[in-house]
């Protein structure tokens, strides 16, 4: 008996010094459930006219769940279902903008419908981006694609800058499209989103493209430089001789100097 | 380019029609005194000249070998006293306003330009610039997110453009430190330490009328949408709240705003401009939270370490070193005179953007620590916290539309 009290209380107490000591090594701030419930409650009523303390006060909370939750699936899917609610409440702009900056760092594809449905909202559509553009999931890829046809002039440059900001392959074709629209914000998004996937079928699309103003066609030039730039560093060199072969001749001196440094750096020489 | 090789012809023969009647030319036209012909003048415009942005401007209107030309601002009051300055300085009505910077980038006859707005505008701004064709002078921190930066660099060595970022502290302020630790006397650098902040904050103030003259779409660009509050747009250099530099939407507080001049120094002294740390540990000890920083070649760097103080250097004692020779600026005037030789000779300024964005990028991995409250792992190269989803989602944020980098 004395020896079995004697074990249970030093594995209780090497409990207790590794547990103190991973909560040392991480420190994450712990859950305080009711108090994250009562920052919800604040949240339906937020605006904007408050100071940093206030904010604090109120807020707070769901702020600190943020890090608290990681490594913690199901605290961090609790979180992500109640603010994903908030986007489609009575709430104030604010307190989805709020919202929005949380779900950047722990949204998944369950928010996706939530967001994909602000993406056409002139007030929140940019907030819905601060999110689908982050995460990783392919359903916010595509939540941005379906979006191109529902939106139009900065918002819709809004989400082809998303796109490319991702890399988006799957919408080339689209963004070909609309390099040559009479919008200049959305041709020049859709130039510079061509440019930042970076492959041969984007640099291909811009190469073909034509632009209907020169401001585009200055930005449709930048674009195939950065997808010759992108295409060596992936190590594909034929791919960016062929773009930096296909802007020498360009009527722009900038550009014929920016496209011999390209055919020089796909040659080997070193800068 | 075009529009100065005509000026240029143009004041040849004016230089000819002078010396057969001699009072028809002003003198500076011809370069008298201590003015350059102003074909041989650097042309600039400034953009965002507030606080500091004047502060630039008399900065490059003292040199002879500049001619400014252009200001763009969207605060009335700010835009007209930077062309009364200019304007005032060369005794003519020459210096044109803008409230759009793409209209300033535009002109052909504008070899570089200042930069001074925000952070969150200067990647946009910088990269725009070369893109035109323009040498930049870009204010610190020159980033507001690690994505940046390498498209910051990539744009300005696409076009062979000059950019130099902008803390004249690194050098001025820290030169101390810096000798001690290139000299060798220290022996092989262990770590050193920058104690700087705040970090940024989120800003939830709002519900003012935009003041008159205030282009206040304009001054948000491609940050989020917010309503008017005077401390939102305030170029105080307080960082308590009552600033820009305090908010997360248009800075990265202290952490970057002053860390630019720190750090700088910091990375400058240990001699690790040139690359970017491999891991980025947070620690909290008794609710005392600080990050440290180890670079690949081992030498760590904290921020708010216990107990040491800011530019704190723990070497070797006892092992030697041998010496290396400290960069300096090149030209005459400081960081300013440093970025208008670069301009005239193509030369890297001392804080070329490169070396720029690898000093600010130690400031946004640890905020990003602090607010992950765990550590990092980071690759320079490839600019990525590698295999860690969280944290490459505050790598960049979406820029409010139409905006794209």
């Amino acid at each position: 008996m004395q020896y079995q009290t004697i074990t249970r209380s030093a594995v209780a107490t090497a409990a207790t010094v590794l547990g103190a000591a991973a909560a040392m090594a991480e420190d994450k701030p712990a859950l305080d459930k009711a108090a994250i419930d009562k920052a919800f409650e604040a949240l339906k009523t937020f605006n904007w006219g408050v100071d940093h303390n206030k904010y604090r006060a109120l807020l707070g909370p769901i702020e600190d769940a943020v890090p608290a939750t990681h490594g913690d699936a199901a605290a961090r899917k609790e979180l992500e279902t109640k603010l994903a609610a908030v986007l489609s409440s009575e709430a104030s702009r604010a307190a989805k903008d709020f919202v929005g900056r949380k779900l950047t760092i722990i949204g998944t594809a369950d928010s996706v419908p939530a967001l994909a449905a602000l993406l056409p909202d002139k007030d929140l559509s940019h907030m819905a981006r601060h999110v689908l553009e982050r995460v990783p999931a392919p359903e916010a890829a595509k939540a941005l694609r379906d979006a191109l046809a529902k939106t139009s002039g900065a918002l819709k440059a809004g989400v082809i800058g998303s796109l490319g900001a991702r890399r988006d392959a799957a919408s080339i074709a689209d963004l070909a499209a609309l390099v040559g629209d009479s919008d200049a914000s959305v041709a020049v998004a859709a130039a510079t989103a061509l440019g930042d996937i970076g492959s041969v079928e984007s640099a291909k699309a811009l190469q073909d493209a034509k632009p209907a103003s020169d401001p585009v066609k200055l930005r449709v030039a930048d674009a195939q430089l950065t997808a010759g730039e992108l295409l060596l560093t992936a190590g594909d060199k034929a791919g960016a001789l062929a773009v930096y072969k296909s802007l020498i001749a360009s009527s722009e001196k900038n550009v014929r100097l920016a496209a011999t440094r390209g055919l020089l750096l796909a040659s080997g020489k070193k800068e | 380019m075009k529009q100065r090789a005509n000026r240029r012809d143009f004041l040849k023969a004016a230089a000819a029609t002078a010396a057969a009647c001699p009072y028809l030319i002003p003198g500076s036209a011809l370069g008298a005194g201590d003015r350059p012909a102003p074909s041989a003048r650097i042309v600039m415009g400034g953009i965002g000249i507030g606080n500091q942005g004047s502060g630039d401007q008399g900065a490059f209107l003292g040199r002879g070998d500049v001619q400014y030309v252009a200001a763009c601002d969207v605060f009335a009051p700010h835009l007209n006293a930077a062309r009364d300055r200019a304007n005032g300085r060369y005794h003519n009505s020459d210096c044109k306003t803008y409230t759009d910077f793409r209209e300033l980038l535009a002109r052909t006859d504008i070899d570089a330009i200042h930069c001074a707005t925000p952070d969150h505008w200067h990647a946009l701004v910088v990269i725009e610039a070369c893109r035109h064709g323009k040498d930049v002078y870009c204010q610190k921190p020159e980033t507001k997110t690690l994505r940046e930066g390498p498209l910051m660099v990539a744009a300005a060595r696409r076009y062979n453009r000059v950019v130099s970022g902008g803390s004249q502290r690194v050098l001025e302020d820290y030169r101390g430190v810096v000798n001690k630790c290139w000299s060798g006397e220290l022996g092989p650098i262990k770590s050193i330490n920058v104690n700087v902040g705040p970090l940024a904050q989120l800003c939830y103030l709002g519900g003012e009328a935009v003041p008159q003259g205030m282009d206040w779409d304009m001054w948000l660009g491609p940050a989020p949408w917010a309503p008017f509050h005077p401390y939102r747009c305030s170029g105080s250099y307080n960082i308590n709240g009552t600033s820009w530099r305090s908010f997360s939407d248009y800075s990265g507080g202290g952490m970057t705003d002053w860390g630019a001049h720190h750090f700088g120094g910091a990375v400058f002294a240990i001699d690790c401009r040139e690359f970017e740390p491999e891991e980025v540990a947070y620690h909290n000890e008794n609710g005392h939270e600080y990050v440290s920083y180890r670079y690949p070649n081992g030498i760590l760097l904290y921020h708010n370490h216990p107990g040491q103080g800011n530019l704190h250097v723990v070497g070797t004692p006892g092992e030697k070193r041998a010496p290396k020779a400290v960069p300096g600026y090149k030209g005459n005037g400081g960081i300013y005179g440093d970025f208008i030789e670069c301009v005239k000779t193509r030369e890297k300024p001392f804080r070329d953007i490169e070396l720029a964005a690898h000093t600010i990028s130690v400031a946004h991995l640890g905020a990003i620590a602090y607010q992950l409250k765990r550590t990092l792992k980071w690759d320079g190269v490839k600019n990525e916290f590698p295999g860690d989803e969280e944290a490459n989602r505050l790598v960049d944020r979406a820029r409010r539309e139409p905006w794209t980098l």
